[in-house]
């Protein structure tokens, strides 16, 4: 017997890959943010100017949050079952 | 890969298929990106609460470090202030402009140094280059101007305290 999930998995083997992929690129895309969200705040909290640190910290947060929740999108690996021919 | 029946015992020590393989490590790789996302959100935690709650701190007093006449016009000299292990260096200028600054690049920390007759500070790591009378920024990677002190003078003995207003970059 296969279920609707399997069915799909078979008829689009591509559609994983598509999932997985733009996942990556979104998780991608979040930790340069954090990278340049992190510079800025050092770079100015070193310039005595440490306003910008906290905001800074938080939209950081923020953004973990949401890859964090991204992960829950992630395609289950697809396990090939072994049909018996007779 | 051994893709002859000779020895397959990897199969039987490594019983995940070709097309698993590619996945999971794609899998850990986005759990990987979520690690370092997490890591960066802690290390801006780290530079607010730093920056925040405890601030840098401040030269107090003020610090004798050498006479006039032991530094020629063009000259420095470098010295540390007590109970400190921070850098600095002082600078007579031809023009006989004196200048005190950290003696450490802002951009990674190398030792920067008074070129003579230029009026200008050069880091060589990376071709940095301050101005002597400010400490701005002229050229380079550095971020960030030198950090300066204050220069006072008591008769001949040269002084240094911190400085009033904190040279800022906009
Ligand atoms: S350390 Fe001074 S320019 Fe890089």
């Amino acid at each position: 017997m296969s279920n609707f999930r399997e069915a799909q998995n078979q008829a689009h083997p591509n559609k994983t890959s598509t999932l997985m992929v733009a996942l990556i690129v979104v998780l991608i895309l979040n930790v340069s943010i954090q990278i340049w969200l992190l510079y800025t705040a050092l770079n100015n909290a070193l310039n005595e100017n440490v306003d910008i640190a906290f905001p800074a910290f938080l939209a950081s947060l923020g953004l973990f949050l949401v890859g964090f929740g991204w992960l829950y999108f992630m395609p289950g690996i697809i396990r090939n079952k072994k049909v018996k021919y007779r | 890969m051994a893709t002859n029946n000779k020895d397959n015992q990897w199969k039987v020590d490594f019983p995940i298929q070709q097309l698993d393989a590619t996945q999971v490590s794609r899998r850990d790789f986005a759990k990987f990106l979520c690690l370092v996302s997490g890591g960066l959100a802690v290390g801006s935690g780290y530079v607010a609460a730093k920056a925040n709650f405890f601030p840098a701190e401040k030269v107090q007093g003020e610090h004798f470090v050498c006479k006039k006449d032991e530094l020629p016009q063009g000259g420095t000299k470098s010295f540390v202030i007590p109970g400190s292990t921070i850098p600095y260096v002082l600078i007579r200028t031809e023009k006989d402009d004196f200048r005190a600054y950290e003696q450490k690049c802002t951009h990674l920390s190398c030792a920067v140094f008074y070129m003579p007759k230029s009026g200008k500070i050069e880091c060589p790591c990376h071709n940095g280059w301050f101005d002597a009378l400010t400490g701005e920024v002229l050229a380079g990677p550095p971020p960030r101007p030198l950090p300066r002190l204050d220069v006072i003078f008591k008769g001949d003995d040269i002084y240094v305290r911190e400085f009033e207003t904190s040279p800022k970059t906009l």
